[in-house]
């Protein structure tokens, strides 16, 4: 596989020192701009029929905003961990990148368990459940897509941390904690945007 | 990189040999990009039969007034599945086949960037292939709405279980063909050999790679439309229910936003094998390469900005309709460029009539005339007149059968000797040519009037009487089965040459300009015993010109590293058949085993290094002197 | 575009030393937290009109995002034109996906 262009390169930077890896974060950032149009379609659908409430309730009626600002202030500061992550990756400190992604992890289970309560929660007191209205529907399938990502990210980093006990920072671990902290702030950058458009919008009506 | 290189070749040593599978085995756990192009090639054509026989019935169902060869229901299922295996299962496999044949080898990489991925993004193709087509063996409706699946009647009135076939079968091969798209973009920007830049490449590597970028960006589009089919029939979703406040002009949306691109997707290729083979037997070099090339990605860009052209009888309103019509017609100007750069090019050349190059010939005329209805098509206030009438189904067959099939077919001769070792009858050839071309016009020229006249689209049959029906639909069905004929010829064809010995050279056109002509036919499993060093555009007609017998080398002989073969990719996209059947039928417990092997597999891929083998170089040496 | 013209795997490994560090990761930080917050607050002021709420929240939400990818995901360095090239082209379809859809579903 090698093109032999290693000569006269610095390579200070783990993740990008084999061809493999950095074939694998190209690969992950054309995937991400997939991802970014199936988000975006859900979005457009939200946004286009979060009026059409079939009879049952709005956005400003069920939203509580002190939940989706805890939620925010979780998924962001697991963004900010897993930067520190890559950092002591880059300082070739194993145990701070277990750690940073270990709690990375933890505050996405907090997000993830205030994101079912929230879902239960609506489902028990407004009958708000995926058929009631196209509001309903799309905002499940919105807000769940976007669960299902962080439910993923979790079994997903979980892994890692086991891997990288096992096997160290190696060039074949190293692009995969890479790849995974550019999947983990892709979350948060499109947790941006729900909260904003999805709960903000959806409040003010 | 050197220090890598070492230590996977520590690794090497230290694993010894690779285990090497044989028969089945070999080809169901391969992940070699040659034998997977070669997998996709006849995946393709198994498929392509398929929906040429259900092209078959439905011509002879409509070849006389009142006919009644098959049912109205079975009318609707047969005109869903022959669009929708012809463009999701037979034309872009086949294309894909050649990608990953051929790609690797004319920018002189030893594999796709992932080797794994490619394997698992055919199985997944493959699988959801089966399952769109699984109706015949379980005996329900097959998908019945049109493969445009427009709502409400994909939602609400499609009894059965066809259309649930539909968007979880489509979403499977979806999710194959996305795979697929990101292997091939990564590939091109990442792996070509030392010289190789992007304004040296073969124009079917550029094509391929604005392709594969409208595939990565368009298919993820139509994962999310066919989630929400999906949630509207199976959960009780209401994103089309307009009973409820839904859209359905939002699954029109999403469908074209994804659809038009599609029709570059399968375009563009085929644009790509022309200015490789017309090339080669004119013995020019392409005429206008650099405007080629932004020609290609002229007609990308604008591709993803003119679906609504699909939609002007919706009532999107005057000045909307203007606009993407002018949009439309724009996309013109990059088409009739390349359109004169290929006659350019043969102009003054010596031109060889092959059957390669017939096909690719042929092409021209054909494509150009799709091209001019397409802009009949464009101009909204004519739209509103020959909106799904026949003129429509005319315009698009001229456009994927002599545009898309026609370069298929020119591909399929040119590439042959390359891929399996032998060349492809020549005489046998010009005659599915021939046929082809007679058989294809007589079929959908005259699909032009009966569209005028006001024969609509898929109607199952029509009354007695009607002003030159009977005729025209009559010799419409006869041209259809002149093309069935020429296709037999061209499967009797690769039938007999697969029987003979590999006898062809690494050059077997004598005039090869790029570089998959400068090694052995066909290629040993790494390709190129050396990376080549690329010294301009068309390399390999660069060495030859300076009287080298093979490519400059970049690097000096030494081991070479190939990845291991993997069951996992199979075994992945059997589970989510699986899944995907148990969502279909509501069995929660096939949902989860589904999910459950994918995930099992998943895990076990990520955790299980992969370290590869080492070819050394007294085994090349050995191969290099049989060869 | 000088990149295209490049042989592949150039020198996306070299890299300006110095960048690295969390001071401008923790900029990145306060920038967001600033920017969420000032959402938040937007939405509990009342009296200010709808669509001057609306325009606001989605500049901040664009500003937020756009300074997480320059900085936390690294487009802003070297070696990153296409993935940058990748983030523009699904901004792009994003941009008129959303823009079809609310069009036709609340104007037509």
């Amino acid at each position: 596989m090698s093109h032999a262009h290693a000569e006269g390169h610095t390579i200070d930077h783990l993740e990008r020192a084999t061809l493999e890896g950095k074939n694998k974060i190209l690969g992950f950032w054309i995937f991400l701009g997939a991802e970014m149009v199936i988000f975006g379609t859900l979005f457009a659908a939200h946004i286009g029929l979060r009026g059409e409430l079939n009879g049952g309730v709005s956005g400003s009626e069920i939203f509580s905003l002190p939940i989706v600002a805890i939620m925010t202030a979780l998924l962001l500061t697991s963004s900010m961990t897993s930067v520190l992550a890559i950092q002591a990756m880059h300082r070739h400190e194993l145990k701070g990148v277990a750690l940073w992604l270990g709690i990375t992890v933890l505050l996405a289970l907090g997000f993830l368990g205030l994101e079912i309560y929230e879902f239960v929660h609506y489902v028990h007191e407004y009958h708000f459940n995926i058929q009631q209205s196209p509001f309903s529907t799309t905002f499940y399938v919105l807000v769940g897509c976007h669960g299902t990502h962080v439910a993923i990210g979790i079994v997903w980093i979980s892994l890692l941390i086991g891997q990288l006990f096992k096997k160290g920072l190696t060039v074949v671990t190293a692009p995969k904690v890479y790849v995974a902290s550019l999947y983990w702030h892709f979350i948060d950058v499109v947790w941006v945007f729900i909260f904003t458009v999805v709960y903000l919008m959806g409040k003010v009506g | 990189m050197a220090h890598a290189h070492a230590q996977a070749h520590a690794h090497a040593h230290a694993h010894g040999h690779k285990k090497r599978y044989t028969g089945v085995m070999d080809w169901i756990t391969t992940v070699d990009h040659k034998k997977i192009g070669i997998l996709y090639l006849f995946a393709g054509l198994l498929f392509f039969a398929i929906g040429g026989l259900e092209a078959l019935f439905i011509r002879l169902q409509l070849a006389y007034p009142m006919n009644d060869v098959v049912s109205a229901q079975r009318f609707n299922e047969l005109i869903t599945m022959h669009g929708t295996t012809m463009l999701f299962l037979a034309a872009l496999p086949i294309l894909y086949g050649f990608f990953n044949f051929i790609i690797p080898l004319q920018i002189g990489a030893r594999d796709v960037a992932f080797p794994f991925l490619n394997s698992l993004g055919f199985w997944t193709f493959f699988f959801g292939g089966v399952l769109l087509n699984i109706g015949f063996f379980t005996g329900d409706t097959l998908p019945d709405s049109g493969w445009t699946a427009y709502a409400p009647l994909a939602t609400e009135y499609s009894a059965g279980r066809g259309m649930d076939m539909y968007s979880i079968g489509l979403q499977l091969s979806g999710i194959g063909t996305l795979l697929g798209g990101l292997n091939f973009v990564v590939t091109i920007v990442n792996m070509r050999a030392p010289g190789m830049t992007m304004m040296r490449m073969p124009l079917f590597c550029w094509t391929a790679f604005i392709t594969s970028i409208l595939i990565v960006f368009a298919f993820s589009a139509l994962a999310v439309g066919l989630l929400m089919i999906s949630f509207d029939r199976l959960f009780g979703g209401n994103f089309f229910n307009t009973a409820a406040g839904g859209n359905e002009i939002l699954w029109q949306h999403i469908f074209w936003i994804f659809g038009h691109p599609e029709v570059y997707i399968l375009v563009l290729p085929a644009f790509g094998i022309l200015s490789e083979v017309i090339p080669t037997f004119s013995r020019k070099r392409l005429f206008g390469y650099t405007s080629m090339v932004f020609a290609t990605s002229i007609i990308g860009f604008l591709g993803f900005m003119v679906w609504a052209h699909h939609m002007f009888t919706v009532g999107m309103g005057a000045v909307a309709n203007t606009m993407f019509a002018v949009a439309t017609m724009l996309i013109a100007v990059p088409t009739g460029i390349k359109i004169f750069n290929w006659i350019f090019t043969m102009w003054k050349g010596q031109i060889r009539f092959t059957a390669a190059n017939l096909f690719a010939i042929g092409f021209i005329p054909s494509f150009t005339i799709g091209g001019v209805t397409g802009v009949m098509l464009a101009m909204a206030a004519s739209d509103y007149v020959f909106h799904d009438t026949y003129f429509v189904v005319a315009h698009f067959h001229y456009v994927i059968v002599g545009g898309t099939v026609h370069g298929i077919f020119a591909a399929l001769f040119y590439w042959f000797p390359k891929m399996f070792g032998r060349t492809l009858n020549e005489t046998l050839g010009k005659i599915t040519f021939w046929l082809l071309l007679i058989g294809f016009n007589l079929t959908f020229f005259i699909q032009h009037w009966l569209g005028v006249v006001g024969m609509p689209r898929r109607v199952y049959t029509y009354l007695d009487g009607q002003p030159g029906w009977n005729e025209m639909n009559l010799v419409s069905t006869i041209g259809a089965l002149l093309m069935g004929v020429s296709v037999v010829i061209l499967v009797i064809n690769i039938v007999i040459t697969l029987m003979k010995p590999k006898n062809a050279t690494n050059d077997p056109w004598e005039d090869g300009r790029t570089m998959e002509w400068a090694i052995p036919s066909p290629p040993p499993e790494y390709n190129f015993k050396q990376t080549p060093l690329v010294r301009g555009l068309d390399a390999w007609w660069v060495e030859k010109r300076a009287g080298n017998k093979e490519m400059t080398p970049a690097e000096p002989v030494g081991p070479i590293h190939m990845p291991n073969g993997s069951i996992l990719p199979f075994i992945m996209s059997i589970g989510l058949f699986i899944a995907g059947i148990g969502f279909m039928y509501d069995t929660l417990l096939m949902i989860v085993g589904g999910l459950g092997i994918l995930v099992i597999c998943m895990i076990l891929r990520s955790l299980i290094d992969d370290p590869g083998y080492h070819i050394e170089p007294e085994e090349i040496e050995g191969k290099g002197v049989k060869a | 575009m000088a990149h295209v013209g490049q042989a592949p795997a150039g020198d996306q490994v070299k890299r300006s030393k110095g960048h690295e560090g969390p001071r401008n990761h923790l900029i990145t930080f306060a920038i967001s937290i600033i920017l969420t917050i000032l959402a938040f607050a937007a939405v509990s002021i009342p009296g200010i009109s709808k669509g001057f709420v609306y325009t606001l929240l989605v500049l901040m939400a664009i500003m937020q995002v756009v300074v997480q990818l320059a900085f936390w995901m690294h487009l802003k360095d070297r070696g990153h034109f296409w993935p940058t090239l990748a983030m523009i082209f699904g901004a792009l379809c994003i941009v008129y996906v959303v823009a079809s859809a609310v069009f036709w579903i609340w104007f037509v």
